[in-house]
């Protein structure tokens, strides 16, 4: 059952990550000549911080989440499908949390595979039926296979950095003219340098992001085989399934003249989004169904 | 992680390539001098049943695999003697059943019916083969798992526990005959719906 390969997002994909690293190479280079030993400063200071933050990702996101987890003895049902998801996947079995919470969600934490955890809200193990809570899973457990989070992390390293000079740069040397001759107007060089790459890396970062959605959700249609549950289930999320009429058309058809065409976000919307609108994914998981129905 | 795993991460394809790629099953002949060990050492008596879980695929081109295994098991019914049945478990996982006195004869509807499969373009579909044995205290099964390539034990007792001791017992005297999954992680349970039934029941 091997679909077509996505070359599109593949070259998006690696294109977007090759902009990042020439940008951070740049940015590197010119923090290099404008401000010299003090990047090294920076460089620690929020090395260490990424790493804590990579290290304790899971327990850590799991925390701030309020979520709780769960043996196979509370949640058998939740249990056994990730069991026999992660097995498909080739993946060990990850941690299970739930989060006591109506809105449902679901979320993939953890630096590598051995370290990751799947958490789920309640809301979602009611709204959803299991085959569409599969497909959720699977979507998650493609996350932790496709290692989203250390990729994004090693993304988001310089763009941290580069966030915090434009912050702090101006507080810590700018204003006060310290240290050699002229050090402030390479201080301010680099505080706009650093504004210049926070702000490209933030949008190729949002862009990145949005193709590991994709990339996830083809992932968990080859784990699961069924694209149309996740369609299904993301719809129900996004609360689009509210928007499918019960009524019969008959009886609404007075009230036609009526209907607003709801108003899509702009291209401003999308550069700053973190996932691809769901009609964006349910539109490719389509194709993919269409391509199991067609063999 | 080898440099294409590594590449595959980065471009974020490793699951969509990972649970796409086809099962290999010449390895389930493997199990066949296992029965002769578990038999002859191990006082394991086979319950002559085995089975292949399958993840279904909604689409009639699967269906029409499903017929095709059930036609071709059919057929060899007559050769081999081997009974079968196509059931669903309450995970919605589906199940082809066999059981034949003779391992020989099991194994090779078995390897039949995968084979099918993977011509079928499905191979990828197929999770897991279990074969099922007994001593006097309760059932214990091993497990091939098509995904990683590898067999391992699994020995259910009530209450969902896992006798390990039993578990690392079969892994020990079987090592060097299968090819066992090394990593304990990748160990995973098909527990039964209920006690005293097997996983695909």
């Amino acid at each position: 059952m091997n679909w077509q390969a996505d070359w599109g997002l593949r070259a998006r994909m690696f294109v977007t990550m090759f902009l990042l690293f020439a940008l951070y190479i740049v940015f590197a280079g010119a923090l290099t000549f404008y401000i010299g030993g003090g990047l090294w400063l920076f460089a620690v200071l929020f090395a260490s911080f990424s790493l804590v933050q990579y290290y304790f990702s899971d327990t850590l996101t799991l925390k701030s989440m309020g979520a709780k987890t769960v043996s196979a003895d509370e949640y058998p049902q939740l249990h056994a499908s990730i069991e026999r998801l992660s097995q498909q996947a080739d993946l060990p079995k990850p941690k299970v949390a739930v989060v006591d919470s109506k809105v449902p969600n679901a979320f993939a934490t953890g630096r590598n595979q051995r370290n990751a955890a799947v958490c789920v809200t309640t809301g979602i193990m009611n709204t959803l039926d299991q085959d569409e809570l599969d497909g959720v899973l699977a979507h998650e457990l493609a996350h932790v296979k496709n290692r989203d989070m250390m990729v994004m992390t090693i993304a988001s390293f310089l763009s941290t950095i580069a966030f915090m000079i434009v912050r702090w740069g101006a507080f810590f040397g700018g204003g006060h003219g310290r240290g050699r001759e002229g050090g402030g107007g390479g201080i301010i060089v680099a505080i706009l340098v650093s504004l210049v790459v926070w702000i490209i890396s933030y949008l190729l970062i949002r862009a990145l992001s949005r193709y590991r959605e994709f990339a996830a959700d083809r992932g968990a249609a080859a784990i699961t085989g069924n694209p149309s549950a996740l369609a299904s289930a993301l719809l129900k999320i996004s609360g689009e399934m509210d928007k499918v009429p019960k009524d019969d058309l008959r009886e609404e058809a007075e009230m036609n003249a009526f209907f607003i065409i709801p108003i899509k976000s702009g291209i401003v919307g999308r550069l700053f989004s973190t996932h691809p609108s769901t009609e964006r994914r349910v539109e490719r998981l389509r194709e993919l169904e269409r391509e199991i129905q067609s063999f | 992680m080898g440099l294409l795993d590594g590449l595959r991460a980065v471009l974020g394809l490793r699951a969509e390539t990972d649970a796409g790629r086809d099962a290999d099953p010449d390895d389930l002949f493997g199990m066949s001098t296992a029965y002769l060990t578990m038999e002859a050492d191990l006082g394991y008596e086979s319950l002559d049943v085995g089975a292949l879980c399958f993840s279904g695929v909604d689409s009639r081109d699967f269906r029409d695999a499903v017929d095709e295994v059930e036609a071709i098991l059919e057929a060899g019914q007559e050769e081999t003697g081997t009974d079968f049945s196509v059931t669903e478990d309450g995970h919605g996982y589906h199940w082809v059943v066999l059981a034949d006195d003779d391992p020989e004869d099991l194994i090779t509807s078995m390897h039949f019916a995968a084979d099918t499969f993977i011509e079928h373009g499905y191979g990828s579909r197929l999770l897991a083969a279990v074969f099922a044995y007994r001593d006097r205290d309760g059932p214990a099964y091993w497990i091939y798992s098509f995904r990683r390539g590898r067999f391992y034990p699994f020995v259910p007792r009530d209450g969902r526990e896992r006798d390990s001791s039993a578990e690392f017992t079969l892994e020990s005297a079987l090592d060097g005959e299968l090819e066992i999954e090394s990593e304990k992680d990748y160990w995973y349970p098909l527990w039964p719906s209920e006690r005293g039934t097997h996983p695909w029941e």
